[in-house]
């Protein structure tokens, strides 16, 4: 026997290549893998919670409250003619068992109105004073209460705290940063819908004020009064266009409602009702200001 | 911000790791493949008996033995790969080196008592993780046989 030992072999029992390509794939590949489980989760959750009962979500929103109560005498007439018109109009909807609309005012600038848990909504004055008849702040507050009647604030509510949950399991800064822009920004002001969302609203709302006026000529009113608005406001990055950029485009709006009318059999349009008297009185104001 | 600072703590250990232990892991290459071939006339065999079984032996248990730990690129690698499956290359040369080092240890614990001979070579595995980066012992043992009379050596 002729015993001897040779060098061990190179590259058998392990490479040599360069680990970086194998780290770009895999990360790559988790990155792929992580979005797509964030995004199967985060559908799922958008829906399932408005699926669920609305007491959860009344009892969810009891811990915050969005709606300030008037500090003037004005505010406060303003506020009592927007819960009445809101009233007015939700006795038409179906809404969610057990949800009660409360609607607040805001004296703010802001061309802007919103709807969030617990069957509540804001309106803001800059959008008020905006407005020429009662017609067109009866499309902004139907389509308020379609999204509280469809339930998208709990439909995003779900989504960002399943997104939130998914991420602080991979970061506890991550999901602490997630919940956190849900949970202070989210929850009391500004949900983010979604186009899809945004249009069942409208078709909501078509049908509601169809009922109480007749005629659609207040959803034309008010996607004119927004097409009015100064381009600096129009601008993505100013928030006072809120409303505006997070729903679609006013020209496809104003002939989706016209296409609605035309298919319903409703007149797009009629006699005007006047705005309330203290919402009316909004406006001057609001120029004398400016 | 804190996922930002979270994001750069990751990035600063990844290219640690990456840098530092390719660095020393090239080194430790080098240094392997000169030791092999200066270490190349103690002869080290898996056979359990002396091939040479006529000759009386002085035989003796000579060791070698290694403790390596990955770094942080390479575990950070690891973990991903644990998600798809595959070859663990970020582990193979570790566990190469390794391997490798203990034989070295073991030839060089023999030469120094004088043989040139190592039968019945075995090596053991310890896993001794702890924390984020994992580490292992890897432990070569033999029986060293010296040939008694030098006219009848092997």
């Amino acid at each position: 026997m002729r015993l001897e030992n040779r060098r061990p072999a190179e590259g058998i029992n392990a490479s040599h290549e360069n680990p970086l390509a194998e780290f770009a794939w895999l990360v790559a590949g988790s990155l792929a893998l992580l979005g797509a489980v964030v995004a199967a989760i985060a559908l799922a959750a958008e829906w399932i919670a408005p699926r669920l009962p609305y007491r959860y979500e009344a009892r969810l929103a009891a811990r915050f409250d969005p709606v300030p109560a008037p500090k003037s005498d004005e505010a406060r007439r303003v506020q009592a003619e927007l819960q009445a018109l809101a009233d007015r109009l939700a006795a038409r909807m179906a809404l969610p068992e057990g949800m009660t609309v409360r609607v607040g005012y805001r004296e703010e600038g802001i061309v802007n109105a919103y709807a969030t848990l617990g069957g509540r909504t804001v309106f803001f004055r800059g959008l008020l004073s905006r407005l020429d008849s009662e017609d067109a702040l009866a499309m902004v507050m139907a389509h308020e209460l379609a999204h509280l009647k469809l339930r998208h604030p709990a439909a995003a509510l779900g989504r960002g705290a399943a997104v939130g949950i998914v991420l602080s399991a991979i970061s506890a800064d991550l999901g602490r940063a997630a919940a956190g822009a849900l949970g202070q920004a989210g929850l009391v002001t500004l949900f983010a819908f979604s186009r899809e969302q945004e249009r069942a609203a409208d078709a909501e709302a078509l049908r509601v004020l169809a009922a109480e006026y007749g005629h659609v000529g207040g959803a034309i009113d008010l996607f004119d009064a927004f097409a009015r608005l100064p381009a600096a406001q129009r601008d993505d990055h100013v928030p006072a266009i809120e409303f505006v950029r997070t729903h679609p485009l006013t020209a496809h709006r104003v002939a989706a409602a016209v296409e609605w009318a035309g298919a319903n059999g409703v007149a797009v349009d009629g006699a005007r009702r006047p705005l309330p008297a203290a919402i009316a009185a909004v406006r001057p104001r609001e120029e004398r200001a400016s | 911000m804190d996922a930002f600072v979270e994001l750069a703590i990751l990035v600063a250990l990844l290219a640690t790791g990456f840098f530092v232990g390719s660095a020393i892991e090239r080194r430790h290459y080098a240094s392997i493949r000169a030791r092999e071939a200066r270490y190349a006339d103690v002869l080290a065999f898996g056979f359990r008996f002396p091939a040479d079984r006529v000759t009386p032996q002085r035989a003796f248990l000579v060791t070698g033995t290694v403790v390596v730990s990955a770094d942080y690129f390479k575990s950070f690698v690891a973990g991903l790969r644990n998600l798809f499956g595959g070859r663990l290359r970020a582990y193979e040369t570790l566990l190469e080196r390794a391997r490798r080092e203990a034989l070295l240890r073991l030839k060089e614990d023999a030469r120094r008592r004088g043989a040139r001979m190592v039968v019945c070579v075995r090596f053991e595995t310890t896993s001794i993780t702890a924390g984020w980066a994992p580490s292992i012992e890897v432990f070569a043992y033999g029986t060293a046989l010296i040939p008694e009379r030098a006219d009848r050596a092997a």
